[in-house]
């Protein structure tokens, strides 16, 4: 095929363009910034202050930031671990030719479509409350007191409410994307396997798993990207001021950049940038990794 | 190679842009009424345009921190009316919202978007925009504006400016013990306690008559540790420790020991260590089971529905601990404060609207629908559900900080918290709570 090097520039230029601004630039202003100490976001250069590694040395330096890191690995291993789990199970079950299908999956995925805020307070004010709330209900007519008299919403038992919660909502996101990847595997495969004896669970363990690799893939990059944008659900689980149990990254990020709480706290924009370039780069390492322990491009179906 | 090295640099572009704008982007995040007497609210940083400026540019552009659907919005919206319809003159009012006009006033006025007037807290507005303020002293003295306004207010809008008035308050508030004078009745105390062992010994009575005699919320617990702070060693001193980590300082320990004191005695509510905001104050305190609460002077509006029309409030200072330097005629008191632009070309229209919105008659109405403070002096008013606030307003003499220095340091705001919340829960004693914040470093 002759290739028209004219038209190439031409289709690709608004992309590239595009791409530049959207993307370049943002990346690296704030690599650059992250070198700076800047009191506003929006602040001149002219008002930068060089300061070298002096945002990275404070961000290692300071146990809240790394509270907020620690809580940020957590929600992404152990959240990981849940949401993949269920969400790979649902997704199994979806498509295993049960009746209903649509009605089930529509269920594990409405709720996605409600508002975190009315999801969290659903949580906070009501399942988790310690006077009337549903865990403490439930616990009770079962006879399991020490269970009932459990404040979930304490120091020791914040985090797992968070997480709990937050996983709630992010199970049918990611059952879908394993769904569609399951329905693209050829039914021949399940066939020829049921002929040959093989039963279900041999069948998810040698067909289904394998040919899914490269959705596995997919969703880890997605539950990592959204992972490290962790900012809603913990503010919503504390207003106001931030919680050792459920500050993350980009919480202490949006307390360096525009104040904490209501108090009037030292602003410093640099500081905030930097924490942008750490995330991205555990995010890239993630990706990384994935792609070494994931290869899928060995297998064609 | 190529694919993976492009498969590289789109997913840390991916993360960074999400990193690098995921804080302004998301606004769906609840902000429980920072130093603002209102409700919380999913503020997304929608506009609510009202009426387009005249083209010659001699309309006003105001950017508000309601939202029109509040009591306030829709008091200053009456007001905005009101004074088109007098003065002819357009406002293109927008209402951003508290985490809108917090994330996007700044960049805003950076990118010279032509805002001529904006409202917010006082202490924001004077330290955080302080340098897009026009000094306002010549407008206010031509107006003769200080006739009726308060004094106080104004002389805090002065300390704040750096001795130069450039904002105007409005919407009052200060922050004390808010209570329920049913409970207070029923325990048999006559009178507000002013000193530490008169609040033990009213809690001992609330307690006996079967009730909690304190309850919080997270949002709100270190203001406890930063007013008995204060009360011992003064604000500017809590600051100090505060921001420096001098935890070794006796008036930590004295602090923790003194609340220790109460939780052991059951002072406190069983549920205070997992109370998320607004459980305490919503469940507890406007439910009747508990008698006290620190917050500000929107509280009784924040909850009037849950509390209903018999709740009598009653409301009085941060009680004043023995050997120490504060009494109870210090407290964060505030308000909202309005400004202009130092770049607005409409100065004097602009001054001619903040006059609307806090004299007379829209600042009785801002009053009324908010149940909040009057700022003009002439509104002598007050409604019924703050009136117990006045005597504690009129004995002010000092003004502190949010949370009385507390929260100073924003990276040990929730090390602060979460090891206050433990000791009034008594998962902990008053040497565990300092050696906590001691191990907590910075």
């Amino acid at each position: 095929m002759k290739r028209n090097k004219g038209m190439i520039i031409l289709f690709l230029t608004p992309a590239v363009f595009m791409f530049s601004v959207i993307f370049l630039y943002p990346i690296i202003r704030t690599v650059i910034m992250s070198f700076f100490k800047i009191d506003g976001i929006t602040d001149p250069v002219a008002r930068w202050q060089f300061t070298g590694l002096a945002n990275f040395v404070k961000l290692a330096n300071t146990s809240l930031f790394r509270i907020s890191m620690w809580n940020l690995f957590r929600i992404w291993f152990f959240g990981g671990i849940i949401v993949m789990s269920l969400a790979l199970l649902f997704a199994v079950i979806i498509t295993s030719g049960i009746r209903f299908k649509s009605f089930f999956r529509a269920v594990i995925y409405l709720p996605n479509i409600v508002s975190a805020v009315a999801l969290a307070t659903m949580w906070l004010q009501y399942v988790y409350s310690p006077k009337f709330g549903l865990l403490k209900t439930v616990f009770t007519n079962l006879g399991l007191t020490s269970l009932a008299k459990i404040q979930w919403l304490d120091n020791d038992h914040k985090f797992a409410a968070l997480l709990l919660a937050y996983c709630f909502g992010m199970v049918g996101y990611h059952m879908l994307i394993f769904a569609s990847g399951i329905e693209r595997i050829s039914s021949d495969y399940f066939e020829a396997a049921t002929l040959d004896g093989a039963n279900k669970f041999n069948q998810f363990r040698y067909i289904t798993v394998p040919l899914l690799k490269g959705v596995f893939k997919t969703n880890i990059t997605m539950w990592s990207v959204t992972s490290v944008g962790f900012f809603v659900w913990s503010q919503l689980f504390s207003t106001v001021t931030a919680d050792t149990q459920t500050i993350t990254p980009m919480v202490y990020m949006y307390m360096q950049i525009f104040g904490a709480g209501n108090s009037i706290t030292e602003r410093n924009s640099g500081l905030g940038a930097a924490i942008g370039v750490l995330l991205s780069v555990c995010v890239v390492t993630v990706f990384w990794i994935c792609n070494h322990l994931l290869k899928d491009d060995d297998l064609e179906f | 190679m190529k694919k993976k090295a492009m498969a590289l640099i789109t997913a840390s572009a991916m993360a960074l842009s999400l990193t690098a704008c995921g804080g302004g982007g998301t606004t769906a995040e609840t902000t429980a009424a920072p130093a603002a007497p209102a409700e919380t609210t999913a503020a997304p940083a929608g506009d609510g345009n009202t009426a387009v400026p005249a083209a010659d540019g001699s309309g006003l552009v105001y950017w508000s921190m309601w939202e029109a659907t509040e009591p306030q919005g829709q008091a200053i919206q009456a007001a905005v009316d009101k004074f088109t319809a007098d003065t002819g003159i357009a406002v293109d009012l927008q209402f951003k919202g508290r985490t809108g006009i917090r994330e996007g006033l700044q960049p805003a006025l950076d990118a010279g978007t032509n805002i001529d007037m904006f409202d917010e807290d006082i202490d924001r507005v004077n330290t955080t925009w302080g340098q897009y303020l026009m000094d306002l002293e010549d407008l206010v003295k031509g107006a003769d504006y200080e006739a009726t306004a308060n004094a106080g207010l104004m002389a805090a809008c002065r300390e704040v400016g750096g001795g130069t008035l450039k904002s105007i308050p409005y919407q009052p508030n200060v922050f004390a013990f808010f209570y329920n004078q049913a409970i207070f009745d029923e325990a048999g105390i006559t009178a507000v306690p002013t000193t530490w062992e008169e609040l033990d010994a009213a809690c001992a009575k609330i307690k006996e008559a079967g009730y909690t005699p304190i309850t919080c919320d997270d949002a709100y617990i270190t203001c406890m540790f930063g007013y008995h702070m204060s009360r011992l060693v003064g604000e500017p001193k809590t600051e100090e420790i505060v921001k420096g980590g001098q935890w070794d300082d006796p008036s930590v320990l004295a602090t923790a020991q003194a609340y220790a004191d109460f939780a052991s005695k059951g002072y406190f509510s069983e549920t205070i260590a997992s109370n998320v905001w607004p459980a305490g104050q919503n469940q507890e305190l406007a439910m009747g089971t508990a008698g006290m609460y620190l917050n500000g002077s929107w509280l009784p509006n924040e909850v009037k529905d849950m509390a209903g029309d018999d709740f009598v409030w009653g409301c009085f200072s941060y009680p004043a601990v023995e050997g120490g330097t504060d009494g109870t005629d210090a407290a964060n008191y505030g308000a909202q404060v309005l400004a202009i632009n130092k770049d607005s070309k409409n100065a004097e229209n602009a001054f001619k609207l903040i006059c609307y919105i806090t004299q007379g008659e829209f600042d009785k109405m801002l009053s009324e629908m908010s149940v909040g403070i009057p700022a003009d002096s002439n509104n002598t008013e007050w409604p019924e559900l703050i009136a117990c606030v006045k005597p504690v307003m009129d004995s002010m003499n000092t003004r502190y900080p949010w949370a009385a220095g507390a929260e100073a340091n924003a990276d040990l705001t929730p090390i602060i918290k979460e090891n206050f919340l433990k000791l009034c829960g008594g998962s902990i004693d008053a040497q565990g709570f300092v050696d906590a914040l001691k191990k907590a470093g910075n």
